[in-house]
């Protein structure tokens, strides 16, 4: 036992990793010891990042209108050109072994992302206007898109036929998906409005995350929509990312949040919000397997934190090196890709770290 | 001898009072131009400029460049006139691309909103304690005649921004300067006070006619008469004060406008040019897209865009488009360089201005960026290229001078000269 | 030595002539001189002359002038009837001696030297009430401007002082300028970049002469009590090249007004220039100041261009133009009218100590201020620089204001509700918040010399807003009460027209009064309320005449 004298002087310092006592347990994983394991360089800035359902494979998309396909343990890139226009939104059927991805081209293309060389298989105009979100349903059959006409359409996997389209919101949709049970659909728009539907786009249930969206009079324009949104693993709860707080959209003066949605009675019943403040917005959230939230801003700089879901500040916040966009998990739960500005993606390691460095984990710097 | 160079100031061109000092109409000396007189007396001329506040992106407007690294995620649509392609953002302006044309090579060497807008308002660059007049004062001075009831310019201010410095006319004197009409509502004190009937208000009005008479029976100078003058163009305003009221026109047409502040404040813009006015400004608020550039632009372009094909469409029908200058102008473009944050900073080295109407070469394209924005590559052209051009496309010699108290004073940078391949 | 009588005689006769003369003007007083020099351009200049403008004409003229408002109905009554043949000296002597003046001349400081900018980092009523104190102390002209050039904001009792420079950002182009322009009557903005092209006088090297006294000084606003002052580096030199020399050559000033030695400059070595070295947080502090030592260079006695502005803007407050005009604008190819004039009145002031009272109260006892305005027969054309006739001058912005709140009676109702001993700022603290309305309506663009100019916005502004349109209503004191207990229609126009335009009304006045007021179911109260609006915005009540 140590007197408080002695405590006040040896107590550990902690710059960069917060760690509440105790720390969680999670199974063969380790979160606040994430460290950066693979670094692959774009020509462009990137946009968005999916693993692709085995862990071979990570795909990203660029702001030169290009998908690049990484092989994790090579690091070999295939560049996949196709859309006119950035990519946003990608999700996988891997029972076809397809990868759709929707652009700001208002086109949705699938892959076989398992070819040598992908190229655009099947490809439809979907929206007008940007597509903003892609989802497939767990039965693997149906696609469903959803953009800045504000409309929700549902196609069929792999033809990409047609099958049913609603005029959802009254503005941009950002995001829309399946429920995992796969009777439900969600979408969210510009102005933090959540809609649920059934799978014949009659609504069920109507939310206002209000906290997402701001009309910033002084501009005159709105700023706000789900950036990333995602359920837990058994659709209990739904993450939704974005921007709040905004006092200056134009010079993106906000804070990043993510809310959490309790699906079954449609409250909100948590703000997930980083301890330090952070100028910038949440571009993307996904929900580990283990129970975890992770959540990653971009702004003035780059952060990623995880959250235990029923407290609202992180238990492990890491710097990054630049701005990020999106976040993925892999398949295995082993590590989270992101990808920045300055067109890396990167791959943290969350396993728990073997060799600890004698100071606290830092992420090496970006090689130039 | 004339001072060439850019240091003429209230000051140095004489105090106001003396400028003034005798005087009841326009001001002392001869018009810049005295063809311009005879101008006016076969058409009315006028002026319509749409600021677009806060830098707009060239990039995503008028000089698109699509796939490459700088260009963003918008593409480039064809337009009315074969060759021209716009950003996608602007479908219905590029239906009426062939009233217009686009100056591509600006270079204005100045990315500060203050001075970017001054440079464009006035065709110089600020110094310090040195003002120029704006082109709206330059206006209300050549184009309108004594008897308007309108005042010569007229600017439609957005909701709590947009407000001009009172030293907008500089030398040619306060009576040129902006009348502010804040978020399109008519200006302050148009309405007979409470309690004062029409009768009581023409007997009051009667009596200050008979005891400015009595006291003309005496003596009488040029500024006695440039202050009753302004109780009969009081007058004369309140009269026209319907015009500010835009519920009086069509749900259609309105709605084709927009039922947001922009397409209220153009609409009413149509209603004072077609009621007379000669200089209206009206400013789009914002576009300066530090963050989120892109978004941000399809909001903004999606207002502006069909509300201001509506106006040119509204002034063509009513046969006034021919013999209105049109100008788009912002106080400086956006970097090609995407920042950050999806955003665009500010950049006065390589942008563009739309215009059109009167005097406006249709379809004209002048001046060219380079692959990806960064430069002008051809015909590099500043704000003083352009106040020269405007003054031409209405007919006036934009090298001629105004006289204040017999000094000459430059209507426009004498550095300058107008951009001929786009006037007619 | 003559070559013959006719001559000597001649001589002699010069000689008794130049005596008399002599004698005489030894015992004139300064308004007497004033007119002598007034009429000398100008033969038969008596004979010319309009005659001199009547007591009621008089007694509203000099009260806008020296207290910035018309005397009242009772005031006025009391001037006509009075048969005292030095009334109108007596009441120059003490108008000029009530506090009003000093509020008032606070105001015309205030317009003259800050141009109505906006406030910002010296609020504008701590700055108007340095002034009045000033003047209510008596505070000579030379040593206020002394504070004004010496103040840096540092010290809180001398800081409304700094509003000069602070509120100018400390931007050192436009205090040159402004220096110049408000304190010496040039204007060297054209000398920022060459030499005047027309006019001699306005030669570069002058302009950066007084430009070096600045050329160091910058504000400083503490980033914890976020208050700015005026700070100063204690290194940097002023240099420029005209635009028209081809070669580019860099020439360079240190300190030195006009014609004056330059500044002496202690040499410094360099690293050892400050007291405080300047930081981000810390403002400079230089061992030598340039900027101290303009005050004392500038406001001074001796120093011609100081004090003939000082002069000739007294004269153009009470005379409505300048000697030299426009006030700014003194050189070679813009002489002073009456250079003889100007020399004399910049004399008289530097011998009164500066005191300007002085000199604006003899100018109101010349004949030249007292000019009826009215043409005389067979006079044709008169200029206004000759000074035969009366200026049909408009009332300042504040004039106007103040005439317009003793016209209505708001003055005298608020005075009424004060009580028999009011008090001057208890008075002023009331009519402040309706005059302020009126001036912002009327005023000037920021920045510019103050003038007047007719604006529609004005004319629909006093036809139109209400505030002003409650200044008519009935009020125990007010003008429309008063007249609202008048039966007789004479009687009535005669408290109408004193009350509002300070005379009697002639016969087709009170014709036209009787005949509203005679109306069948009149509704006097609307009648009242339309004719003093109407005496209100005509002619006669917006212009001196």
């Amino acid at each position: 036992m140590q007197n408080d004298k002695d405590a006040k002087k040896e107590a550990p310092k902690t710059p960069e990793v917060v760690k509440p006592s105790p720390p969680p347990v999670f199974p063969g994983l380790d979160p606040a010891a994430a460290r950066q394991a693979k670094e692959f360089k774009h020509t462009s800035a990137l946009l968005a990042c999916r693993y692709e359902p085995s862990g071979k494979f990570l795909f990203t998309s660029g702001q030169d209108n290009t998908l690049q396909r990484w092989e994790i343990a090579t690091a070999k890139k295939t560049d996949m050109a196709g859309h006119s226009s950035w990519v946003r939104a990608m999700v996988f059927a891997p029972k076809q072994k397809l990868l759709f991805s929707g652009g700001y081209d208002g086109q949705i293309i699938s892959w076989n992302y398992e070819s040598a060389e992908p190229i655009p298989l099947r490809q439809v105009l979907a929206h007008q206007g940007w597509i903003r979100s892609l989802s497939v349903d767990p039965t693997g059959q149906m696609l469903v898109s959803c953009g800045n006409d504000g409309r929700i359409a549902i196609w069929s996997i792999p033809e990409l036929k047609p099958v049913h389209s609603w005029q959802a919101h009254e503005n941009h949709a950002y995001q829309v998906a399946f429920h995992p049970s796969g009777k439900e659909i969600v979408s969210v728009d510009l102005k933090g409005v959540v809609r649920i539907w059934d799978l014949t786009g009659k609504k069920i249930r109507e939310i206002e995350a209000k906290a997402l969206h701001k009309y910033d009079a002084g501009f005159g324009a709105d700023i706000g929509g789900a950036r990333s949104m995602a359920f837990s693993t058994d659709g209990t709860v739904l993450a939704l990312a974005g921007i709040t707080n905004v006092t200056n959209a134009f010079a993106g003066i906000g804070n990043p949040i993510i809310l959490l949605v309790d699906w079954a009675t449609g409250k909100i019943t948590k703000e997930l919000t980083p301890k330090e403040k952070f100028q910038g917005t949440m571009w993307g959230v996904a929900w580990h397997p283990a129970g975890f939230v992770a959540g990653t801003a971009g702004g003035n700089g780059g952060m990623l934190w995880f959250w235990k879901p029923d407290q609202p500040n992180e238990f492990a916040a890491i710097k990054l090196a630049d701005n990020s966009r999106d976040i993925s998990i892999a398949p295995d739960g082993k590590a989270v890709a992101i990808p920045s500005y300055g067109g890396f993606a990167r791959i943290f390691d969350i396993t728990p770290n073997l060799n600890p460095p004698k100071e606290v984990p830092k992420v090496p710097p970006a090689k130039k | 001898m004339n001072c060439n160079y850019a240091c003429k100031t209230v000051d140095h061109g004489v105090s106001r009072r003396a400028f003034l000092g005798g005087v009841g109409g326009l001001g002392l000396g001869a018009l810049a131009n005295p063809l311009a007189a005879k101008g006016l007396a076969i058409q009315q001329k006028r002026v319509l400029v749409v600021f677009l506040a806060g830098g707009v992106s060239q990039l995503e407007t008028w000089d698109p460049k699509p796939g490459v690294v700088t260009g963003g995620p918008f593409r480039a649509i064809p337009t009315s006139v074969p060759g021209i392609h716009i950003s996608e953002l602007l479908p219905y302006t590029a239906s009426w691309m062939h009233k217009l044309a686009l100056v591509r090579g600006i270079n204005t060497k100045e990315n500060d909103h203050g001075k970017g807008a001054y440079i464009m308002q006035t065709g110089r660059r600020q110094e310090p304690a040195n003002e120029y007049p704006h082109f709206g004062s330059v206006c209300s001075k050549l184009l309108t005649e004594d008897k308007n009831p309108l005042p010569g310019y007229l600017n439609i201010t957005p909701n709590g921004s947009g407000a001009q410095s009172s030293k907008d006319a500089a030398y040619l004197g306060p009576k040129f300067g902006s009348v502010s009409i804040s978020d399109g509502k008519a200006p302050a004190n148009l309405e007979k006070p409470a309690g004062i009937n029409s009768e009581a208000e023409m007997q009051r009005h009667l009596l200050r006619q008979n005891a400015n008479e009595r006291f003309y029976s005496r003596r009488k100078s040029a500024m006695t008469e440039a202050y009753t003058q302004t109780y009969d163009q009081a007058r004369m305003l309140m009269e026209k004060r319907g015009l500010f009221d835009i519920t009086s026109e069509s749900g259609k047409l309105a709605d084709r406008y927009g039922k947001h502040d922009f397409g209220r404040h153009c609409l009413l813009s149509r209603r004072l040019l077609e009621g007379g006015a000669t200089f209206v400004k009206v400013s789009h608020t914002n576009y300066d897209t530090h963050h989120e550039n892109f978004d941000f632009h399809i909001e903004q372009l999606g207002e502006f865009d069909r509300t201001f094909a509506t106006l040119l469409e509204d002034l063509d029908i009513r046969g006034l488009l021919d013999s209105t200058l049109v100008v788009v102008m912002s106080e400086f473009g956006r970097t090609p360089t995407i920042n950050r944050n999806f955003g665009r900073d500010h950049w006065g080295t390589a942008w563009s201005v739309a215009m059109g109407g009167c005097g406006i070469q249709k379809g004209a394209v002048v001046g060219k960026t380079n692959a990806t924005g960064t430069a002008v590559v051809d015909r590099e052209v500043n704000g003083g290229h352009l106040f020269h051009t405007y003054l031409k496309a209405l007919g006036f010699d934009s090298k001629k001078n105004f006289y204040v108290d017999q000094r000459p004073l430059p209507m426009a940078d004498p550095k300058a000269s107008p951009i001929e391949e786009i006037l007619l | 030595m003559f070559a013959n009588t006719v001559n000597k005689n001649r001589f002699v006769c010069s000689i008794a002539l130049m005596l008399l003369v002599a004698n005489w003007s030894l015992g004139q007083t300064l308004s007497q001189k004033i007119d002598a020099e007034v009429s000398k351009p100008i033969a038969d200049f008596e004979k010319k002359a309009a005659p001199l403008c009547s007591d009621l004409e008089f007694i509203r003229r000099v009260t806008l002038d020296l207290i910035g408002t018309i005397p009242t109905v009772e005031q006025s009554r009391e001037f006509v009837k009075s048969t005292n043949v030095n009334k109108r000296s007596e009441l120059v002597d003490a108008l000029l001696a009530s506090p009003a003046h000093s509020w008032y001349f606070a105001m015309v400081l205030d317009v003259t030297w800050m141009e109505r900018r906006a406030d910002k980092h010296v609020p504008s009523a701590n700055w108007k009430q340095y002034l009045r104190e000033s003047l209510l102390a008596n505070k000579p002209y030379d040593v206020m401007v002394k504070e004004i050039l010496s103040a840096d904001g540092v010290d809180a009792k001398m800081r409304p002082a700094a509003k000069f420079y602070l509120d100018r950002e400390g931007e050192p182009h436009l205090i040159t300028r402004d220096i110049s322009r408000l304190f010496l009557g040039v204007n060297w903005q054209c000398a920022q970049c060459h030499d005047h092209p027309r006019v001699e006088d306005y030669k570069q090297d002058l302009y950066y002469g007084l430009f070096a006294f600045f050329n160091r000084s910058y504000v400083f606003t503490d980033a914890k009590t976020k208050q700015s002052v005026f700070a100063e580096k204690g290194e940097g030199d002023a240099s420029f090249q005209s635009v028209f020399d081809p070669a580019k050559v860099t020439k360079s000033s240190g300190p030195k007004l006009f014609m004056r030695a330059a500044i002496a400059e202690p040499k410094m070595e360099k690293g050892k220039e400050y007291e405080v070295a300047p930081t981000k947080e810390v403002r400079g502090i230089p061992k030598f100041s340039r900027r101290s030592q303009l005050a004392n260079e500038l406001a001074r006695g001796d120093f011609e261009p100081f004090a003939r502005n000082g002069a000739n803007r007294l004269w153009a407050h009470m005379m409505g133009r300048g000697i030299v005009h426009p006030l700014d604008l003194g050189h070679g190819d813009n002489p002073a009218s009456h250079p003889e004039l100007l020399d004399l009145l910049a004399k008289e002031f530097v011998k009164a100590k500066f005191n300007h009272k002085e000199i604006l109260g003899q100018i109101a006892k010349s004949k030249a201020y007292q000019r009826s305005s009215q043409v005389p027969k067979g006079l044709q054309d008169p200029k206004p620089e000759e000074y035969l006739v009366g200026a049909i001058r408009p009332l300042s912005e504040e004039q106007f204001a103040y005439a317009i709140l003793q016209a209505s009676g708001f003055t005298d109702a608020e005075r009424m509700i004060l009580g028999a001993k009011v008090e001057e700022a208890a008075l002023q603290a009331k009519l402040a918040p309706q005059a302020t309305p009126i001036i912002n309506a009327l005023a000037t663009p920021a920045g510019q010399a103050p003038g007047y100019e007719a604006r529609v916005e004005q004319a629909l502004y006093l036809a139109n807003n209400g505030q002003l349109q409650g200044l008519l209503a009935p009020r125990k004191g007010s003008l429309s009460f008063r007249l609202s207990e008048i039966k007789d229609a004479k009687l009535f126009a005669e408290e109408l027209y004193l009350g509002v335009l300070t005379r009697m009304p002639t016969e087709d006045e009170k014709k036209e009064v009787e005949v509203l007021l005679g109306k069948k179911d009149v509704d006097k109260a609307g009648v009242i309320r339309d004719l003093v609006w109407a005496l209100m915005t005509s002619i006669e009540f917006r212009f001196q005449v």
